[in-house]
């Protein structure tokens, strides 16, 4: 691998690396990790995995995703989230075909239970996915939604 | 905003859960209003739900969070009174806030 290549590969790692660390350094302050926003300006879930430091995430059985199998109004699609996975610190939701795929993340302090509610827009059927972060490590799960009527444009 | 945020906290022994209604357009950017000129998004960027003054849950949405947002959350090592508090902040600077104490459900 040449040099440059290896660096656009891990450039946006080694972006986030300082903020991991300033997290890791202070563990009473568990929502110390700041949030990456150009993840939110992604317009591919390949490119917003990479930019929230997620793109090599291990399947996991331990997160659990509820969400309907046909969403007839795409405008608000209900979803249920959760991760058994011990110390999840942070959860994060990921709509493939959306013209910007990243929904939401939230971090989680040791006070609250990293299971979240939602309704979420989707502009057609799609992949949706989570992303449970823990121990600075990524796990995820994923399920195909069908959407009758999208919920992005007019 | 005008509306207020609807903001619920009930405790069943020591878990407590907290449900949350935000008014907020959460106009994401991609629509076109009738003349075909692009609606400018406008939509909550961050969220913080702060037990006893305290953050314990921060969030980072996007334009794929629906209209009048809604969540629900669950916290642990909860009793009846702890004050529970959510802050949004949006893209345009706009800011809310809401606070409810925790009674048994």
């Amino acid at each position: 691998m040449q040099r440059r290549d290896f660096l656009q590969a891990f450039g946006s790692a080694a972006a986030l690396a300082p903020l991991v660390v300033a997290g890791l350094l202070s563990p009473t302050r568990a929502l110390a990790v700041s949030f990456n926003r150009a993840a939110f300006e992604a317009r591919t879930a390949a490119d917003a995995l990479r930019l929230i430091g997620a793109a090599g995430a291990e399947t996991s059985r331990d997160i659990q995703l509820k969400a309907p199998e046909v969403a007839e109004n795409g405008a608000a699609v209900p979803i249920e989230v959760a991760s058994s996975i011990p110390g999840t610190t942070r959860l994060s939701i990921l709509i493939d075909r959306n013209p910007l795929p990243l929904a939401l993340q939230f971090n989680f302090a040791a006070e609250a239970t990293a299971r979240f509610q939602a309704k979420l827009r989707m502009a057609e059927s799609s992949r949706l996915r989570v992303v449970a972060t823990a121990g600075g490590k990524h796990y995820t799960v994923f399920r195909e939604v069908k959407v009758t009527v999208g919920g992005c444009g007019d | 905003m005008s509306e207020p945020i609807k903001i619920r906290a009930t405790v069943k022994g020591t878990e407590g859960e907290v449900r949350v209604l935000m008014p907020h357009p959460m106009e994401s950017g991609q629509r076109r209003d009738p003349a075909g000129q692009a609606l400018p998004a406008h939509f909550i960027t961050s969220i913080t739900l702060s037990l006893n003054g305290r953050p314990v849950i921060e969030g980072a949405l996007g334009t794929a969070v629906s209209t009048n947002p809604l969540f629900a959350f669950q916290l642990q090592g909860i009793k009846a009174g702890d004050k529970v508090s959510i802050a949004w902040l949006d893209n345009k600077g706009q800011k809310g806030n809401a606070e409810a104490a925790f009674a048994a459900g």
